[in-house]
């Protein structure tokens, strides 16, 4: 096998390739190598078993949002394969995805739990599922608009053990979104001081669609939650009087959040794919991603270029708001790759390396293996919930309420999840 | 096994029938995609080979220019515009539940400005700091002093979406354009200095290769000039600007429209993404890379500015499109404004008046001020009147003469007694019956400035009995109060409701803002 001339990440073609090449160019040596290597090919076909993997190989069809992230991995596709599996992304927002067919799909790979539990909801049988891992929701952003932030008092640094430029600052949401509700722009709160460029454009959070991405969905959890006092709208008491002239406490605060969404205008998919582009400050200057995909690119960076990127900088909301992704198997394919993701430990420890905060024994064990994989690779440790102030969630049926209030959502597919 | 290996016999054979083994797939033919791809994208075409070798899938396309991929879409796999904003703003208010395709950014591009030399240094003397805006190109498209190239909002993608950045850059608001951003035209004078379009900004450039004498500018993506110059058509390459208020950035979505392609399309999407093809996607066609750490020429180096928010309401970018009309048209509005010279204006007022005419003028540097100045072509009357009417001149812009002869008309008033504000009105609509039956499409305004309640003339009903006998055309011409000093705000209002105009109230801000914010409002 060692005269595979492709890279042990990629998979065989083989079994999965559409029509090919029509005469492909080879270097010379290239040309020289294949007798060699055709000719061990075929004497390892005769001799034996070493085709059987190639032809085993399952393709698994999955929905995926920003999770698909993981199943891009060449690691990650390069250890599925050898369990036979290899899985074909069809990239969809979350909620999207739960709310249109499934049909053709062997599994379904919702961000978060909101969108997670509607598909459940709707399968006739009971699933096999795994949440393999969790990631905190955060604000992408740069130095200079952190620091602005700073000094306007909505932000603070978390101090970097070794001293100098922390890449981490907790977010004040409550005070961030006075700035937004005081339509504030970037230069009118002192930006330029901050910064060699100038921006007029008001303080806002580019996000996806509330309509389709969890994480712009959990966003608006976020802010439901601060605007409602800090608890999860729809479960107040009843004789709060505060509350009690609102005819509907849950549409009362959809309709405080939603501005505070809608001053974007359109939204914009793969939010992190354009934040760490290297127009992203040009794009946007603060941008709705999960925390492990700014965590890969930390490592990544630290790797190429032996130096944290210390222009990109993580904005920890607070009160903050914990993602748990779910692998929702839809049919036996999809069986054997929850039962994999479960139960595979080089899965799990490839997570850790992608940024993901792993459950191993309980709530507490989810964060020393990141940490410990951090310091290894020479990245800053965060504290993604310095005070413990969590977002509760508002149930389902309030989220979805809140959500269709203010991304005046399409209906349900008309085919319907299968 | 390796001793099997050295007998070059065998070795041959099993060659052979390797050979065999693998004929049934190696001259298949290859997988062929239909794509509806934007006109600019012709440049992909010698990258279009080698993804065919690479990955053996086949990218058929066919070049329209569509703002939204509006017309049938039957018989494409997959859709490659430069934005797929406008199509998913249709898609979301057709109401219906469709899936929306699967779409992978596969490059940018900003919307910029290219001046002729001499043109960005004329501009660049008259700002301060020496960076230009869109409100500078606005101003000096009023002005009469920039002519410019853009690509039909209505038929092309990137000519919407400089529609959509110009409009936003006009509105000032720091976020995504409202419809109440949009009620008003602040275009005009921008477009006023429109002498070149197209159906593409393909068609744009070509046309402008051949005329380069009919503009001095052209506003297109950042590509697309800095592929026109690397051409070397032009006598002297143009300049790109980056305004400073912001702009709009294409990022060339590749959509799947055929989902029974989606193994496919995860190949071309994944080949064209690949670090060494984005690498070379960057040389050829001067767009900037999604990806990260990509080389680039120094030309693709610069700061872009601040992307602008694009309006999510469908209903926002057709009144703009409906605002901004056919492109090259070449009449002005008219507008006709009834100014009060009573005694009561005299002094801080009159001089109020008179800085607000200046402002419109030109001397306004805000960017409001630049938007909504008075621009080349546009036809405006002013009519003094106290007891009655005191004065009339009427001059269509061609120049800075003519504003001046306004500005000194303005200047020069002798005031008189009573406030005749019905009469003057009537006397307004006279005016508009004549204009229109001259020239019955040029659409027109009229602006009623008056600082007391009427005392003289005509009284309110009186007023309203004769409007009420126009003919239709002159009938449905809005009228703009501007409140000031002790006006009736009251009937001011109900004569703007009666219509169709608004009230503006000047107290609250000044004689300048109010005429600034009724700009625009037909």
């Amino acid at each position: 096998m060692s005269d595979d001339p492709r890279p042990p990440t990629e998979e065989p073609r083989l079994t999965t390739r559409l029509p090919t090449r029509r005469r492909p160019r080879y270097p010379l040596h290239v040309v020289a190598a294949m007798p060699l290597a055709l000719a061990g090919l075929i004497a390892l076909l005769v001799s034996g078993n070493t085709l059987r993997p190639f032809d085993r190989i399952t393709t698994v069809d999955g929905k995926m949002a920003s999770k698909s992230d993981y199943f891009k991995d060449p690691e990650v596709r390069r250890l599925l394969l050898k369990h036979g599996i290899r899985v074909d992304i069809h990239r969809l927002g979350s909620r999207g995805i739960a709310t249109q067919s499934l049909r053709g799909m062997d599994v379904v790979f919702p961000s978060g739990q909101p969108a997670a539990r509607l598909i459940r909801q709707r399968q006739q049988r009971s699933v096999k599922a795994a949440r393999p891992f969790v990631t905190p929701l955060v604000l992408g952003t740069f130095r200079d608009y952190a620091r602005t932030l700073v000094a306007a008092g909505v932000a603070r640094p978390q101090r970097p053990p070794g001293g100098g430029e922390t890449l981490y600052y907790d977010l004040d949401m409550r005070g961030f979104m006075r700035l937004i509700e005081d339509e504030e722009t970037w230069n009118g709160i002192d930006f330029t001081a901050h910064s060699r460029r100038s921006n007029d454009g008001r303080v806002l959070v580019r996000t996806s669609s509330v309509c389709e991405s969890n994480a712009a969905g959990t966003y608006l959890s976020i802010l439901a939650f601060v605007k409602n006092d800090n608890q999860a709208p729809g479960t107040e008491r009843r004789n709060r009087p505060a509350r009690r002239t609102a005819g509907d406490p849950v549409l009362d605060v959809a309709a405080q959040v939603k501005p505070l969404i809608n001053l974007q205008g359109m939204a914009a998919d793969e939010q992190a794919d354009s934040y760490f582009s290297d127009e992203g400050e040009a794009i946007a200057p603060v941008s709705l991603i999960y925390e492990h995909q700014f965590l890969k690119h930390q490592v990544d960076h630290q790797k190429k270029h032996g130096e944290q990127d210390r222009r990109r900088v993580l904005l920890y909301p607070s009160p903050h708001a914990l993602t748990e992704p779910e692998l929702i198997s839809l049919n036996d394919d999809g069986d054997r790759l929850t039962t994999l993701m479960e139960t595979d430990a080089d899965l799990r420890r490839r997570a850790i390396e992608l940024g993901f905060r792993v459950r191993f024994s309980g709530e507490d064990g989810t964060s020393e293996q990141l940490n410990a994989y951090l310091r290894e690779h020479e990245v800053q440790v965060p504290t993604p919930n310095p005070d413990q102030t969590k977002v509760d969630a508002p149930d389902l049926a309030a989220l979805e309420r809140i959500i269709n209030h203010v991304g005046n959502c399409p209906p349900p597919g008309q085919d319907g999840p299968r | 096994m390796t001793a099997r290996l050295r007998q070059p016999a065998l070795a041959l054979a099993l060659l052979l029938l390797a050979a065999l083994l693998s004929g049934c797939t190696k001259d298949s033919e290859p997988h062929t995609l239909r794509v509806l791809a934007s006109p600019e994208l012709v440049d992909m075409e010698p990258l279009l080979d080698e993804l065919k070798d690479d990955t053996g899938v086949e990218l058929k396309l066919d070049y329209k220019a569509t703002p939204d991929l509006s017309g049938p879409l039957d018989g494409y796999d997959l859709a490659w515009p430069a934005t797929d904003r406008s199509y998913l703003l249709r898609l979301g208010a057709s109401g219906e539940p469709a899936a929306r395709p699967e779409s992978t950014a596969v490059m940018r591009s900003p919307v910029v400005v290219g001046l002729t030399r001499d043109t960005a240094d004329r501009l660049r003397r008259g700002v301060p700091g020496g960076r230009l805006t869109w409100a500078d190109i606005a101003d000096a498209a009023a002005e009469g002093s920039l002519r410019f190239g853009m690509a039909d909002p209505r038929r092309s993608d990137t000519g919407r979406a400089a529609l959509v950045g110009v409009a936003t850059a006009a509105a000032g608001t720091g976020r995504a354009l409202r419809t109440q951003d949009v009620s008003c035209d602040q275009l005009r004078g921008f477009r006023s200095g429109q002498t070149l379009t197209g159906a593409s900004s393909r068609e744009l450039i070509d046309t402008y290769v051949r005329r380069p004498d009919a503009a001095d500018a052209l506003i297109a993506h950042e590509s697309e000039l800095l592929t026109l110059n690397a051409a070397g058509k032009l006598a002297r390459p143009l300049e790109i600007v980056h305004p400073e208020d912001g702009m709009v950035l294409s990022d060339f979505p590749l959509l799947l429209l055929n989902a029974g392609e989606h193994r496919a399309y995860r190949e071309v999407v994944d080949w064209l993404r690949r670090d060494d093809v984005q690498r070379d996607l960057v040389r050829r066609t001067w767009r900037r890379p999604v990806g990260q750490d990509v080389p680039r020429p120094a030309a693709l180096r610069g700061d872009i500015g601040n992307a602008l928010s694009y309006p999510d309401r469908p209903e926002v970018v057709r009144r703009l499109m409906d605002y901004y009309g056919t492109p090259g048209r070449d009449t002005g509005d008219h507008v006709v404004f009834l100014l009060d010279f009573s005694t009561s204006m005299r002094g801080p007022r009159m001089a109020a008046l008179r800085a607000a005419f200046a402002d419109l003028s030109g001397a306004d540097p805000s960017a409001a001020g630049k938007f909504a100045r008075f621009y080349r072509g546009e036809r405006l009357t002013v009519v003094r009147f106290a007891g009655r009417v005191l004065g009339e001149r009427t001059v269509t812009v061609r120049g800075d003469k003519d504003l001046r002869a306004l500005k000194s008309f303005v200047a020069g008033g002798k005031f008189g007694d009573d406030t005749a504000v019905w009469s003057a009105l009537a006397h307004g609509y006279r005016n508009a019956s004549d204009a229109l039956r001259e020239h019955p499409g040029r659409p027109l305004s009229i602006v009623l400035m008056t600082d007391g309640e009427s005392n003289a003339g005509l009284s309110y009903a009186e007023f309203t009995r004769r409007h009420a006998r126009l003919a239709p055309a002159a009938r449905s011409v809005p009228t703009f109060p501007v409140h000031f000093g002790e006006a009736d705000a009251k009937a001011l209002r109900r004569a703007a409701d009666a219509t169709g105009g608004r009230m503006v109230d000047a107290n609250s801000s000044s004689l300048s803002q109010a005429f600034k914010e009724i700009r625009g409002c037909r």
